[in-house]
């Protein structure tokens, strides 16, 4: 029997239904979970937080979840080792509740996904995230090549990682950036960071690996049908670039 | 040159200081009433009466229809008030500093700095205590990682 996956769904998420497609795509049992049934997110196995504007973003992007009865959930799923990962709205969310990188305590910040430099732009956009820890490093990548690059899309205004020189040091020693931007052929250089993203981070993770929280959305180049690159023939239903690391996730929950 | 400070608000409820105020009474932050600005302390070389007229002709930070400004009375937080600024990307621990507000220039002024202002008050409208105010900033309005708050 698989482990359940609940999709959390905050008053104002929007990437719901992508995300809970591709990881039964993936072989996930993943169902939504509104934020009305926070109560029944005890009985799952893991966790994930879509993209969107949860509590649409007030006071920050993230805050105002953070403190969300479900998170109370998420916080304690985390404590205990449940697998959990944040996409775009939902990384910020898990910056917001301390959960990534986790170097201080919960629901007290010390890194956030904020305003894109040069300009706080809304940036919409194919990148690549490439894994830039041993795929060990984290259980939710564990199942992906060394130096793996995800094709995923960027969509925010917030999603350049910031935090002051004392916590950023702590992500560098702890190895808490988990993907950085890159080209498509996996070269790491400023020009593929498309928002000034410090350390070039798209993904941070936090000590214990089993919380990973990451701007781009891979599901939303999920299946051939949205992939740009794709070919002439290919089945355009077929899992593409971004579902490897939505499967990698489902088989460190079944793991 | 004089350093000025100006308060915009919303006339229309203001549903994400609404937000804010249910989230820190369920944080067990003691307030009654929050309300939220944006405010600028800009460098002005104008007529200091004319300063809230110049502004409002700013259609990026003003709409008449909805906000209301002020040209307030001291350029520092006022008791029970905070103003949360982002620390630059580039460093160091002052907001920046635009030669603009919003991206237009306004006659007159320079060194504009915005500001998110959170001013807490009890429940017979006077300004919280201290601790309740660093209670709020702490658990919920100000980011340390990302932001710095001036009261």
């Amino acid at each position: 029997m698989s482990a359940r996956i609940a999709v959390l769904v905050f008053p104002g998420t929007n990437s719901e239904d992508e995300t809970q497609r591709l990881l039964r795509d993936c072989g996930g049992d993943a169902e939504l979970v509104h934020w009305s049934r926070a109560d029944s997110l005890a009985g799952y196995d893991a966790y994930v937080l879509p993209g969107g504007f949860a509590h649409e973003d007030r006071v920050r992007a993230g805050a105002i979840a953070a403190h969300d009865r479900m998170m109370d959930y998420v916080i304690e799923g985390a404590a205990k080792g449940k697998m959990v990962l944040g996409v775009c709205n939902g990384a910020q969310i898990l910056l917001e509740a301390g959960l990534a990188p986790g170097t201080g305590s919960a629901r007290r910040p010390t890194a956030a996904f904020t305003f894109n430099g040069p300009q706080p732009h809304f940036i919409c956009r194919l990148v690549y995230a490439k894994l830039a820890v041993d795929p060990s490093r984290s259980p939710i990548t564990a199942a992906l090549p060394p130096g793996a690059v995800i094709p995923a899309y960027t969509a925010n205004v917030q999603g350049r990682l910031a935090a002051t020189p004392e916590h950023m040091r702590e992500i560098v020693e702890g190895s808490h950036v988990a993907f950085v931007y890159a080209r498509a052929d996996g070269t790491v250089d400023a020009s593929a960071v498309p928002n000034e993203s410090a350390l070039g981070a798209a993904a941070l993770t936090n000590k214990a690996g089993n919380v990973l929280a990451i701007m781009p959305h891979p599901e939303r180049d999920g299946w051939n049908f949205n992939h740009p690159q794709r070919q002439t023939g290919d089945d355009i239903l077929a899992p593409s670039g971004g579902a490897v690391l939505f499967s990698s996730f489902v088989e460190a929950v079944n793991r | 040159m004089s350093e000025r400070a100006i308060a915009i608000r919303l006339k229309i409820p203001d549903n994400e200081a609404y937000t804010a105020l249910t989230a820190l009474r369920a944080l067990d932050v003691q307030v009654e009433r929050l309300e939220r600005s944006e405010v600028w302390l800009v460098e002005d070389t104008g007529d200091a009466a004319t300063l809230a007229a110049r502004v409002e002709t700013n259609e990026a930070i003003f709409n008449p229809n909805k906000h209301r400004l002020a040209v307030l009375d001291a350029t520092a937080p006022r008791s029970g008030e905070a103003w949360v600024y982002e620390l630059p990307a580039t460093g160091g621990a002052d907001p920046i500093a635009r030669p603009t507000m919003g991206g237009k220039t306004i006659p007159g002024v320079s060194n504009a700095r915005r500001y998110i202002g959170w001013r807490l008050l009890d429940g017979s409208g006077a300004p919280v205590a201290r601790r309740a105010l660093e209670s709020a900033l702490e658990r919920l309005l100000c980011n340390p990682a990302i932001e710095k708050a001036l009261y």
